[in-house]
């Protein structure tokens, strides 16, 4: 399908209530806005979730749309207010959950150099973190990257990973202490 | 991709017949058509200004009250346009306010050099800023509860605009039942929190538009 009437003509129909015509209108409507998404946001499980939210948007505006002007706009218009409110959520959680970065480069050798406990007696634990910061201590833990060369691996820049690390290091020696 | 399918899937099969929104005119015209006949009631209840014929006259009043009619109107358009997510494709239509107010400024700037000797200020004050905010509040409550069944994708122009409409409706109501020359006056209590008001409609579109 590429031609813009027929956006139209599907969306007509499925204001009409026919079931098949609005799940071909959303199937093409999500397969041109995925390359608009990934262009804009750097995680698949990412996009995945802002086109879920776009696509339950469209559902309950559908009655704002009546056939009479081009679609695609009006797809176009929902979708980039969902990406800002979702941009705008996971900025402000990045704010609130910021450290200061002299904190973290005081307290970091500390960690690094920290021999008392070895990585293998804790890699269970360094399992139970989330993802990234998990992925971050084994490569510097236990195959020995630096936190530069970690970044270089992981596409992040340093300062992100050494704010990772220390997150994951405080939430394993809460883990521990207990 | 499977989540999206299955979602896909799930939201073709809640899908009924929709009755389609009307056209952002019409939705604007059933807005002034019942703001005027709200406009009307309120002073049939209240009264006209006893001098209102000979002020009818005066070409500055009569330009003020057009320029409060030609706010009203591009205030009920552009919120109406604001209430669909794309702006139904009429852009330009969400500016009208800014162009009246524009055109609000030197009106009162003309009002007010033709206003001499000034007219004395009126003892009243804040009271005037009350009236107009309680005859506005209906329409205001209407405004909102209708945009908010639609989808605005700018709540807060949205919330701002719907607000100035029903603000302008007050306005005008006041300018008409009230017996006061004093320009001054009327900037200071009238337009001025009307502007005010406006603008707390940024937060309120924000609050109660979301969605």
């Amino acid at each position: 399908m590429d031609k813009t009437d027929d956006f139209e003509a599907l969306m007509i129909l499925s204001l009409h209530g026919d079931q098949r015509a609005y799940a071909s209108l959303l199937k093409e409507t999500s397969r041109f806005l995925r390359p608009f998404l990934t262009k804009r946001l750097s995680f698949t499980n990412e996009v995945d979730d802002v086109l879920q939210e776009i696509l339950i948007s469209i559902h309950k505006a559908r009655h704002t749309y009546d056939g009479k002007r081009p679609y695609k706009p009006w797809v176009y218009a929902i979708a980039r207010f969902r990406l800002q409110d979702h941009l705008r959520a996971h900025y402000s959680d990045q704010l609130r959950h910021a450290i200061e970065l002299s904190e973290v480069e005081e307290s970091l050798p500390e960690y690094v150099t920290e021999t008392a406990i070895s990585y293998e007696s804790i890699r269970e634990e360094v399992q139970k973190l989330p993802g990234k910061q998990a992925t971050i201590l084994q490569l510097m833990h236990q195959e020995g990257y630096t936190a530069k060369e970690v970044a270089k691996k992981m596409g992040m820049n340093e300062s992100a990973v050494k704010v990772a690390a220390h997150r994951a290091y405080k939430i394993l020696r809460n883990k521990l202490e207990r | 991709m499977g989540n999206i399918d299955e979602l896909i899937g799930r939201l073709a099969q809640d899908t009924v017949a929709v009755k389609p929104a009307p056209h952002p005119y019409m939705l604007s015209l059933k807005w002034m058509g019942g703001a005027v006949a709200y406009l009307f009631l309120a002073l049939v209840l209240s009264g006209l200004r006893p001098d209102l014929m000979l002020k009818l006259h005066e070409p500055w009043f009569v330009i003020e009250i057009a320029a409060l009619v030609c706010i009203f109107v591009a205030t009920s358009l552009s919120a109406a346009v604001l209430a669909f997510p794309d702006l139904y494709q009429k852009r330009g239509v969400v500016f009208a306010p800014v162009l009246t107010f524009v055109l609000f400024l030197p009106v009162i700037f003309c009002a007010w050099s033709a206003d001499s000797p000034p007219a004395p200020l009126p003892v009243h004050s804040f009271e005037c800023t009350i009236s107009i905010t309680l005859v506005a509040l209906l329409p205001a409550i209407w405004t909102f509860y209708v945009i908010q069944k639609y989808a605005s994708t700018h709540y807060h122009w949205a919330g701002s605009i719907a607000l100035l409409f029903a603000f302008s409706v007050g306005a005008l109501w006041l300018r008409l039942h009230e017996i006061n020359d004093s320009i001054l006056h009327v900037v200071e209590w009238h337009y001025l929190p009307m502007i005010v008001f406006g603008l707390a409609g940024l937060w309120l579109g924000k609050t109660l538009l979301k969605w």
